[in-house]
């Protein structure tokens, strides 16, 4: 039947083309879908939410916890509700993960709190018996780098023109404070530093607490300003 | 030999011996047709360099099978799946409306060990991570329910006042948990606060000054023996289902720290479950 293609090398590489183009089609097409879009509301991350999330993927957390809540009963009754796709559009890399040794955190925000995570990562099993998960005790003493955070956030900003420094919410007022170019990093700095005080003073530490005071973040403070996002 | 008598590994067994009888007998096939083989059918007309292909086309029922798929392909993606029969978020909300009905109409009329056991399950999945499994709060890091009130709960609800387990962002109808409102700050204060904070927090006696300071201070609202004047204002002397629901729906900030909200988490039911099972853990 296409036994001719065989002996006409272009239209068998024509054939080839339209093959993989259209597999190709099907992944790509619905990205361009309404349901692909941010959520109308979603902000992007703070300079300090995004050194968090550095720290969740320098520590592996996506190993053990996922961020997708399916559409079953049995989860929306244990996580919350159920993610949509445009929660995600300002996540790269999204980190879904794909296993569950730990709970699913996508709206862990919601349910927990600054003192609860400091309690929980300094030693699981205080809060939660019988927890298998390991304590990460160096979060409390490494300082967060901020720099790369805050470059991630100008290069996301430039190069894909996620919303910083704009009304996402119509309230008339600037959501997320970015700047424009590295020479705004100190003034990023100082917005992180008065963030990462609020949550040192929720988690009950003092050494936190001095930390930031001295204009050093620790990593946990960083990372719970992360958790405290997902909601 | 326990494990013969196991269904499935008899099904397991069964199926290997299977699999071993038929490769060894098609491998015999193959081995035999190799041996004793004469190749036999028409040749195509195509010819390569003298290597020629015989004529072997696809069975007509392969065939029939193939096409039938690339056009029930055709109809599942333009009138099948994608386009308008099935949504996954349909099939979830159906199967939580099927959930529900079912939920409601088991539990509408719970006995006191429904309501005990349903409010323990939920409790140690949804509370106990920061109340703790014993509900202890875990060494002051959340409230102890196994009590009503802390002494320092209670001097700092005085010293600062209370939005009445309302919210104070909200406008108008809602704005406070119950209906006496907000607590201003400072009604009583020094050894009266002391004394009164005491004698509240161990159960409403010990403390003669305490007594007398809550009688002229705080009776008027919350009650003379304390409970709240059915549900105006919060109950001091156990965790009724008011001030759960009221708690689990706006969160609690005090001087232990911060709850947050589980609007919507629960049903009613639950709730109340909740509440019951904390009742019983004072009791």
């Amino acid at each position: 039947m296409f036994g001719w293609l065989e002996k006409n090398p272009f239209f068998f590489a024509v054939g080839v083309f339209v093959v993989i183009a259209f597999a190709g089609l099907i992944e790509i097409i619905p990205d361009f879908a309404q349901a692909s879009r941010p959520l109308v509301g979603t902000k992007p991350y703070s300079v300090l939410e995004l050194a968090g999330r550095q720290v969740y993927i320098k520590d592996s957390c996506n190993a053990c916890h996922s961020q997708l809540i399916r559409p079953f009963k049995s989860e929306t009754d244990r996580y919350g509700m159920y993610s949509l796709t445009g929660e995600y559009a300002y996540d790269r890399p999204f980190l879904w993960g794909s296993k569950r040794t730990g709970p699913d955190l996508h709206r862990v925000g919601n349910y927990r709190t600054s003192d609860w995570h400091a309690n929980h990562m300094w030693d699981p099993t205080s809060v939660v018996p019988g927890s298998i998960m390991p304590a990460y005790k160096h979060m409390f003493t490494n300082v967060t780098d901020l720099e790369t955070a805050f470059a991630e956030a100008l290069t996301v900003k430039k190069v894909f023109n996620v919303p910083y420094d704009k009304d996402i919410d119509g309230d008339g007022k600037i959501d997320v404070v970015l700047g424009d170019s590295p020479a705004d990093f100190e003034a990023a700095k100082q917005r992180a530093l008065q963030e990462a005080l609020v949550i040192a003073k929720e988690t009950k530490r003092e050494d936190l607490v001095n930390m930031v005071k001295e204009g050093k973040i620790p990593e946990i403070v960083a990372l719970i300003a992360y958790l405290n996002r997902l909601k | 030999m326990n494990w013969l008598n196991d269904n499935v590994n008899q099904l397991a067994l069964l199926g290997a011996a299977a699999i071993l009888i038929l490769t060894i007998a098609i491998s015999a096939k193959y081995f035999k047709d190799i041996k004793e083989g004469k190749s036999e059918g028409e040749l195509k007309d195509e010819n390569w360099d003298g290597i020629g292909e015989y004529k072997n086309n696809s069975p007509i029922g392969w065939s029939l099978a193939f096409i039938g798929t690339i056009i029930w392909g055709i109809w599942y993606w333009l009138a099948g799946y994608p386009l308008n029969a099935y949504s996954q978020i349909g099939e979830y909300n159906e199967e939580v409306a099927a959930h529900n009905a079912r939920f409601e109409s088991k539990w509408a009329n719970p006995t006191k060990e429904d309501l005990l056991g349903m409010g323990e399950g939920v409790y140690l999945v949804q509370c106990s991570p920061c109340h703790g499994i014993d509900a202890t709060g875990i060494e002051g890091k959340a409230q102890d329910l196994t009590k009503r009130l802390l002494k320092k709960s209670v001097l700092a609800v005085i010293e600062e006042g209370s939005a009445a387990l309302g919210d104070k962002e909200m406008d108008g109808q809602g704005k406070f948990g119950y209906s006496m409102g907000e607590m201003p700050p400072g009604l009583v204060s020094g050894a009266d606060a002391e004394a009164v904070a005491e004698y509240v927090a161990n159960g409403f006696k010990g403390n003669e000054r305490g007594a007398e300071v809550y009688a002229n201070a705080c009776a008027s609202c919350h009650g003379p023996d304390g409970r709240g004047m059915d549900g105006m204002s919060p109950n001091l002397r156990e965790y009724d289902d008011k001030i759960i629901e009221a708690v689990l729906e706006h969160g609690k900030q005090s001087v232990i720290g911060t709850m947050p909200s589980f609007k919507g988490m629960l049903t009613k039911v639950q709730e109340r479950a909740v509440a019951a099972y904390i009742r019983s853990l004072s009791e």
